[in-house]
């Protein structure tokens, strides 16, 4: 069953240079999905996002999530479908310094006015199977990358969100924290059946998924399913790309073994 | 481009950013000229509000510098703080520290000399507004504008003076920039560290002060005028750099509190505010609250100025011991200066006898019916009739009156055994405080003379003449009896002990002298508390705008989160709400613990009671704010969305 419905959009940027960031763009997302889009700098992936998370508006075409049109929320009501659907994973993490790890990670649910009993019961739950029993009382500045990016997913699954978009989740971390990352995504994919959709550079990070979407100047490219072997799968995904004509920001670097 | 010209272009071609540090010096300027203009001014020398005024003044302005100096090195800081990552650019480019250094230097004199320039030529053009307003508070006839050199050259030398030494300081004590840091400007200092021990301590220094307050009597007032400002203001800051902590420690403990929607984000977030401005919030404390003991010491003087006609209903008064050897003298030189000047006045000669008192056994000072009637005829006041036997209360203040009102004395005058019943008070002043004792009350003629047996008490007079002129128009008649006038205030400085046989007291010259020191009070007090209000308020905002990118980034995120509009405002408003109203909280309870003091210490001294004045200023101080307040927050929301 598909949970998001891209359908025809198009935006076009007005302003001194007009530029059309999206057309006729179409594509659906199931349910329990793991799908990651790709596409080289300029393609654009974080307008895509950006109309997903609705913080910005399509010029035309319609997006349909779960059956409704976010598009015909009020601001209001808009926050608040944000607040309870929709989970982010940034690239800077996103964690805001003056809370603890534990702050940082609830801070979805006390937005929604949820029961202290109920935060602390998932916090303690979700703290286990990402390994932050440990620094649930420090700062962000006090933690290394890849433990605020497992902060930032956990901040992302508190409140059990019906579509987790991650914004280039492992762009700022290295090989070690990415691998981490990623098995985790996957793994909540997996096992709480939640649908992620990412935005990425990377090819590694796009093996991990169940599907990678390819845009190039904001439209349909191609796309690749995952079989069995992980390998072969980004080795398609490889291929894709050197048809894509490269910019591809590393791409040299990942061909190595 | 030279270097002069990439200075100049960075200035000019980015003056938003300027514009901040441009409007708290030109503000400085502005209010340091106007107030420069006042203190050069012709009629000033000439000496319209007495000699004290001059003195006054320029501690006043001496004030006035080290605070607007202090301002500027702070806007600078602040200034400098914000633009970190451009200079790191610069440095990344390969910029020497020298030559940044310089251009720091050269940026700084160029916003120092455009708002010197432009603060003077705002003030000039201000000055006759501000002399009419100054006239009107100290009810001058007239106060014209002049030109002089001399406020010109004052606030030009004093401010580029500033600029140049604060540019210096600034740039040259600043640590060695590392441009890594710079550039990712993550450092954020956000650990919630704090004393345990300082935090009791600020808390329980702040309440010996309050309680010193709250005892402060005329006796004690010496020691502790000294010792409640120290506590007081070493309480202040362990407060703000520690109590504050343990406070909002306690509050996060409550986790249903604590974890309650955006409560959460509020309250850390002030832990950081805190932490990053604890300094700057005593200051701003410390300073509101010397701006609101400014306004009520204004509010008290002023209160005082209305009552003095009423406390004071005599023109002249002259007391003499039955034997003084000058009474005739003098009392003929004063009439006879009155009629030379033309004042009507009305003159009643009383006879004073001291008889001690059985009921009490303190001496009582008795008036004659008549003499009183006589008085009280010019007054236009309604007589009196009184039997024998009878008495009356003669009232020394407002209470008194109400307080004697139900009072029924009976004693009996031990030296003549003469038996009399007091049971009345006369319902309004009839002579000043100074002039009659507590003791004095009022009998029949047929009593009065009864009082044959002087006062057995040895050393004392036992009797004394009372010479009391009503004058109409006794503010001008304030020239009359110097010479004696003279005489009596140089044996109060001289002796200890006053000597003299007789005693002199002109109302009006009193009043000149409590007018003349009202006036100065009143002018440096709306200048200082201009300043104040001025400098707390820009303080405020200058932290605010350095923080802006921060902030900025944050709501992005939040609004990512589902934050709503109406959450996102209410949450500035709660980040911006304590920033402005805890050091003024803190400000308004010190100053209500001061205000007790001093109410305590004025009854003592001139029996008035200013509740409804300080109410009313501190209302107007609480409108001041949150009108300030809104606007900043206005301001602040703008800056936030573009």
């Amino acid at each position: 069953m598909s949970i998001l419905n891209i359908n025809e959009v198009t935006k076009v940027y007005e302003g001194k240079v007009t530029t059309r960031a999206l057309n006729q763009l179409s594509f659906e997302v199931n349910e329990g999905e793991f799908l990651a889009v790709m596409g080289p700098s300029g393609s654009g992936k974080t307008t895509l996002l950006n109309l997903i998370s609705m913080i910005d508006t399509p010029t035309t075409g319609e997006i349909i999530f779960n059956g409704m049109r976010p598009q015909s929320l009020n601001s209001t009501e808009l926050a608040y479908f944000r607040r309870r659907q929709l989970g982010f994973i940034f690239q800077d993490f996103n964690l805001l310094p003056m809370l603890t790890v534990e702050e940082n990670i609830i801070l979805p649910l006390t937005l929604d006015e949820k029961p202290v009993a109920m935060m602390e019961e998932r916090l303690t739950a979700l703290a286990d199977k990402l390994d932050l029993q440990n620094i649930l009382e420090k700062r962000p500045n006090e933690i290394s990358g890849g433990q605020a990016q497992r902060t930032a997913i956990a901040r992302a699954l508190i409140h059990e969100p019906s579509l987790i978009l991650a914004d280039e989740p492992t762009g700022n971390l290295d090989s070690n924290a990415s691998r981490e990352v990623l098995e985790l995504l996957s793994k909540m994919n997996r096992e709480k059946t939640a649908t992620i959709v990412m935005v990425t550079h990377d090819p590694i990070a796009a093996s991990y998924c169940d599907r990678v979407l390819f845009i190039k100047d904001g439209e349909f490219f191609n796309e690749v399913y995952r079989d069995d072997r992980r390998q072969a799968f980004f080795q398609r995904i490889l291929n894709v790309l050197s048809l894509l004509g490269g910019q591809v920001g590393d791409f040299s670097s990942i061909r190595l073994p | 481009m030279t270097f002069r010209q990439f200075a100049y272009r960075n200035v000019f071609r980015n003056f938003r950013n300027y514009a901040a540090f441009f409007m708290a010096s030109f503000f400085s300027v502005f209010v340091f000229f106007l107030y420069s203009m006042l203190m050069f001014h012709p009629e000033m020398e000439s000496g319209f509000i007495g000699e004290v005024s001059i003195v006054g003044m320029v501690i006043a302005e001496i004030i006035l510098v080290l605070f607007s100096w202090f301002f500027i090195f702070y806007s600078m800081k602040a200034f400098l703080e914000a633009r970190s990552k451009e200079f790191a650019i610069l440095l990344h480019l390969g910029m020497e520290r020298r030559q940044l250094n310089k251009l720091v230097f050269l940026e700084t004199m160029i916003i120092g000399l455009l708002s010197s320039m432009s603060g003077i030529l705002f003030g000039f053009a201000f000055s006759k507004f501000f002399f009419m307003v100054i006239r009107e508070i100290l009810g001058l006839e007239d106060l014209p504008l002049y030109v002089s050199w001399a406020p010109f050259l004052l606030t030009f030398s004093v401010f580029m003076g500033a600029f140049v030494i604060i540019s210096f300081g600034s740039v040259m004590y600043r640590p060695d920039p590392k441009l890594n840091d710079l550039l990712k400007r993550q450092s954020m200092d956000v650990s919630d560290q704090y004393s345990k021990r300082r935090a009791f301590l600020g808390i329980v220094l702040i309440l010996v002060g309050y309680m010193l307050a709250l005892i402060t009597s005329k006796t004690t007032l010496f020691t502790f005028t000294l010792l409640i400002p120290i506590f007081v203001a070493f309480g202040t800051f362990y407060f703000f750099t520690d109590s504050v902590f343990l406070l909002l420690d306690l509050l996060k403990r409550q986790k249903s509190f604590y974890w309650h929607k955006a409560r959460m984000l509020s309250v850390a977030e002030q832990l950081y505010t805190m932490r990053q401005n604890a300094k700057m919030f005593f200051v701003v404390a410390i300073v509101s609250m010397l701006a609101m003991l400014c306004v009520v010491l204004l509010a008290a003087l002023s209160s005082y100025t209305a009552q003095y006609d009423k406390l004071n209903p005599l023109g002249i008064v002259y007391k003499g011991h039955v034997d003084n050897p000058y009474e005739t003298e003098h009392v003929l030189s004063i009439i006879s200066e009155l009629e030379e000047q033309g004042f009507s006045y009305h003159i009643t000669r009383f006879e004073v006898i001291k008889q001690t008192s059985l009921a009490t056994s303190n001496e009582v000072e008795i008036f004659r019916e008549t003499d009183i009637n006589r008085m009280l005829f010019s007054y236009g006041l309604p007589l009196i009739r009184m039997n024998p036997g009878e008495g009356m209360f003669i009232p020394y203040s407002d209470e008194s009156i109400k307080n004697l009102e139900d009072v029924t004395v009976e004693t009996v005058l031990t030296e003549n055994n003469l038996p009399i019943t007091i049971d009345r008070v006369y319902p309004e002043i009839i002579f000043p405080t100074s002039i009659v004792s507590r003791n004095s009350i009022i009998i029949s003629d047929e009593d009065f003379d009864r009082l044959v047996n002087p006062l057995a008490v040895e050393g004392e007079p036992p009797a004394y003449h009372l010479f009391a002129f009503d004058i109409p128009h006794w503010i001008e008649a304030k020239d009359i009896g110097l010479a004696i006038q003279h005489i009596v205030s140089h044996e109060y400085v001289t002796n200890s002990v006053y000597s003299l046989p007789f005693y002199f007291e002109n109302t009006g010259l009193n009043y000149s002298y409590i007018l003349a020191t009202y006036s100065l009070f009143t002018v440096v007090g709306v200048l200082v508390v201009v300043v104040f209000l001025l400098a707390a308020g820009s303080f405020i905002y200058f932290k605010l705008y350095a923080n802006l990118e921060r902030e900025r980034q944050q709501f992005i995120v939040l609004k990512r989160m589902g934050l709503t509009d109406l959450e996102q405002k209410r949450l500035i408003t709660r980040h911006l709400a304590p920033q402005f109203f805890l050091p003024w909280g803190v400000a308004l309870l010190h100053s209500t613990f001061a205000f007790i003091a001093l109410q305590s210490v004025l009854k003592d001294i001139v029996n008035l009671i200013i509740v409804k004045e300080i109410i009313i200023a501190f209302c107007l101080f609480a409108i001041v704010q949150v009108v300030y307040f809104y606007m900043i927050r206005w301001r602040y929301i703008a800056h936030l969305k573009d």
